[in-house]
């Protein structure tokens, strides 16, 4: 992780809002109480106001993990693009993926404009410095897997950026807005593979139950483990709202029983809703197994890091082309 | 000129496309719709591994383009052909030796510089026949036709844009144009070769000139542009008695690929 | 009045922030959609249409350096402290004081005027 405190904002110092904090007259401390304050009071950051080294680390971090995400997380379904058994399906595919690569965009922009080069983070994400969510690291077997992920990572991954949309940082929380929309017709799609293979012929079907039956343990795992709200410092920095065990048991509510309407089974015996208390029991997740995935000793791990890889100094003389000497130009 | 039963591949099976012009028009869209399918498909590789990312969201927007404009002409010929077979099925269900795209995409995507090379000389290419077809008699294509173009504009003005960057960069960028351009120039003009049955198509008003007259005008608006980058000009299309046959084995590698999930589970639901 | 900052000058060849604006449909305003990198001008208009226009949701788009931005957030100059409610229609409250025009005109108050010409 880079050195919190070599992070100069790449933004000029333009005119900051009138708030307190941005008073350059005031000390250190003063001007942290009076940020503080702010933000646990619901105030709103933007990338031009002065933040304290603790919040802008904290975010870019957030940020960082959600951009490396997007951009490793095309690589599972980028190989069926490829693959994809009509036209219609072929185009929604290569949308979806062209989605993931215009959020890892965005929200790369976002970090960039925390002080954090867009360059500098991708190699980070190259040498296996900084962390991609769990899901991206397990391999795609079939057809089968590309509707379960198009519709059930996805629809978790939802739940989290939905609560995000009104993150102190603004950047990204408006970022978070726009890609919640597109998020949203992924599902759909995802949806409606799985659907139209669930009530397909007998293989299509033991596919999809197949799949399922293997992503559940990631799915169940990639909200992480239960946290202490107290302790938590996205959560006190308002960066997030929602707690890991909040999140799953909002998609545990939306998703199993669309799940289980289509007639197929999920792998956890005890999994079932108290009606009592409104939360759902289940099989506890698999933590040992997330913290070696995250730390890139999951299946899938260190191939596709490998394939950015080749694939970044494959197309470096691109970037330099365009460029003219970007080297001499940073210099 | 080669007559028909050279050039029509085992699988396509024009039984009851009677007489000349609904033959003649079924393999112009034929060939029209492959050229767009192959293009896309092999562009929509560089979904999610482009050189930046918001050139890879670009790039992925005209592979998408083409691949919609494939599904539509398999469409129109659909309705030409009338045999039962539907967009998808023409897209999917042939062999390797049916598809009747120009031999230029035959060329895998390579780098870059090979990509927009390729992408270059294509869409130029396909512009002098989108012209050519603009005024079309049959209409449904015309119509088709005029969205089309409207949406090309949008590719010409891209890959213009990045021919000039790659030949202005120098270096290593410039030398990696050059040596797409030599190896897929003598390829380039297949996709303006003329067809079996363009008699039939010019005496019918299908397509407005014959396609040496298209060539000739995409050979002097490529020219201009090259002379100006200081590239150096396309050779003549070789053997264009096969413009669209003798598939490569990249294309042969691409075609197993993408039939793998749709053969997997013939006549399935997707 | 502070200075505002423009930025360092246009460096050709670099890729650099370009702010997006876009306008979704007839008659709505130019509002912020975000920004790309881009290294000049060609390019940061083909980026915003991806970024901004994919499925059709713009029909205009501007896209400006983020150097050439001037800005102004000063309160002094615009949020000044004096009153000013003059200049606003909750600083004309009437009231009472057509209560007792009515009063001594022996009218009542006239119904909603729901009628345009």
């Amino acid at each position: 992780m880079t050195d919190p405190l070599a992070l100069d904002p790449v933004l000029p110092p333009r005119e900051r809002s009138a708030l307190p904090f941005n008073d350059a007259a005031l000390d250190h401390d003063e001007r942290y109480r009076h940020f503080a304050e702010h933000v646990t009071g619901g105030g709103k950051v933007e990338a031009t106001d002065w933040m304290p080294d603790e919040y802008r680390t904290q975010v870019l971090r957030f940020v960082e993990m959600h951009a490396n995400s997007e951009l490793m997380g095309v690589l599972p379904e980028r190989e069926w693009i490829m693959r994809a058994p009509t036209l219609r399906r072929k185009l929604a595919l290569t949308a979806k993926v062209q989605d993931e690569v215009g959020h890892a965009q965005l929200l790369y922009r976002v970090a960039e404009d925390l002080g954090k080069p867009r360059e500098a983070m991708i190699q980070d994400l190259l040498d296996g410095k900084t962390k991609f969510h769990n899901v991206f690291h397990y391999p795609t077997k079939s057809w089968a897997d590309i509707g379960i992920i198009a519709w059930l990572v996805d629809a978790a991954a939802i739940v989290a950026q939905q609560a995000l949309r009104d993150s102190s940082y603004a950047p990204y929380a408006r970022t978070m807005k726009k890609i919640c929309w597109e998020e949203s017709v992924h599902i759909m799609h995802g949806r409606d593979v799985v659907v139209t293979m669930a009530t397909g012929t007998p293989a299509q079907r033991a596919a999809i139950q197949e799949a399922l039956d293997r992503w559940w343990g990631p799915l169940m795992q990639m909200h992480g483990p239960r946290s202490d709200r107290a302790k938590d410092r996205d959560i006190h920095w308002r960066i997030k709202a929602k707690t890991s065990e909040e999140l799953r048991q909002e998609f545990l509510g939306i998703y199993v029983p669309r799940i289980r309407e289509l007639g197929l089974t999920l792998p956890d015996a005890p999994l079932a809703l108290d009606p009592a208390t409104g939360v759902w029991a289940y099989d506890e997740p698999d933590w040992n197994e997330l913290r070696t995935v995250v730390t890139n000793h999951g299946p899938m791990s260190q191939e596709r890091l490998d394939f950015r890889r080749a694939n970044w100094a494959a197309t470096q003389w691109v970037r330099d082309a365009i460029l003219g000497s970007p080297r001499a130009a940073v210099a | 000129m080669t007559d028909f039963a050279a050039f029509e591949p085992l699988a396509i099976d024009f039984t009851g496309a009677g007489d000349g012009r609904v033959r003649a028009l079924a393999l112009l869209l034929l060939t029209m719709a492959d050229d767009e399918f192959v293009i896309g498909f092999s562009d929509s590789e560089w979904t999610g591994i482009g050189p930046i990312l918001e050139e890879d969201v670009a790039i992925s927007s005209l592979a998408q383009d083409e691949l919609g404009h494939a599904q539509a002409l398999y469409g129109l010929l659909t309705d030409t052909v009338a045999d039962g077979r539907d967009a998808d099925a023409w897209a999917y269900d042939r062999p390797p030796e049916g598809y009747l795209h120009a031999r230029l995409l035959d060329h895998h995507r390579g780098d870059w510089a090979a990509t927009i090379a390729r992408r270059y000389l294509y869409d130029t290419a396909d512009s002098a026949r989108l012209e050519a077809v603009a005024s079309s008699s049959h209409r449904p294509l015309a119509e088709l036709v005029a969205k089309i173009r409207r949406e090309e504009r949008y590719h010409l003005m891209h890959v213009q844009t990045w021919i000039e960057r790659l030949a202005d960069a120098g270096g290593e960028s410039r030398a990696r144009l050059l040596a797409a351009l030599e190896a897929m120039g003598p390829d380039a003009g297949t996709v303006l070769a003329p067809l079996p049955g363009e008699p039939s198509l010019l005496r019918h008003g299908i397509i407005a000139e014959p396609f040496a007259t298209m060539e000739a005008r995409w050979r002097d608006g490529v020219g201009a542009t090259f002379r100006r980058l200081g590239l150096p000009d396309l050779p003549p299309t070789s053997d264009p008695a096969h413009a669209r046959s003798g598939h490569s084995d990249a294309f042969r590698a691409l075609h197993a690929e993408l039939t793998m999930v749709r053969r997997s589970e013939v006549g399935a639901t997707w | 009045m502070t200075e505002s900052t423009g930025g360092a000058p246009a460096t050709p060849g670099v890729l650099e922030p370009w702010e997006v604006f876009r306008r979704e449909k007839d008659g709505d305003p130019m509002r912020h959609g975000g920004s790309v990198m881009a290294p000049d001008a060609t390019l940061a208009l083909h980026y915003a249409r991806e970024m901004f226009s994919r499925r059709q949701e713009s029909v205009h788009l501007w896209v400006v350096r983020r150097g050439d931005i001037h800005d102004l957030a000063d309160l002094d100059l615009l949020q000044p402290p004096l009153d000013r409610s003059f200049k606003k229609p909750g600083g004309y409250v009437m009231r009472d004081k057509l209560a007792a025009a009515r009063e001594q005109s022996g009218q009542a108050k006239p119904k909603a005027n729901k009628g345009t010409r």
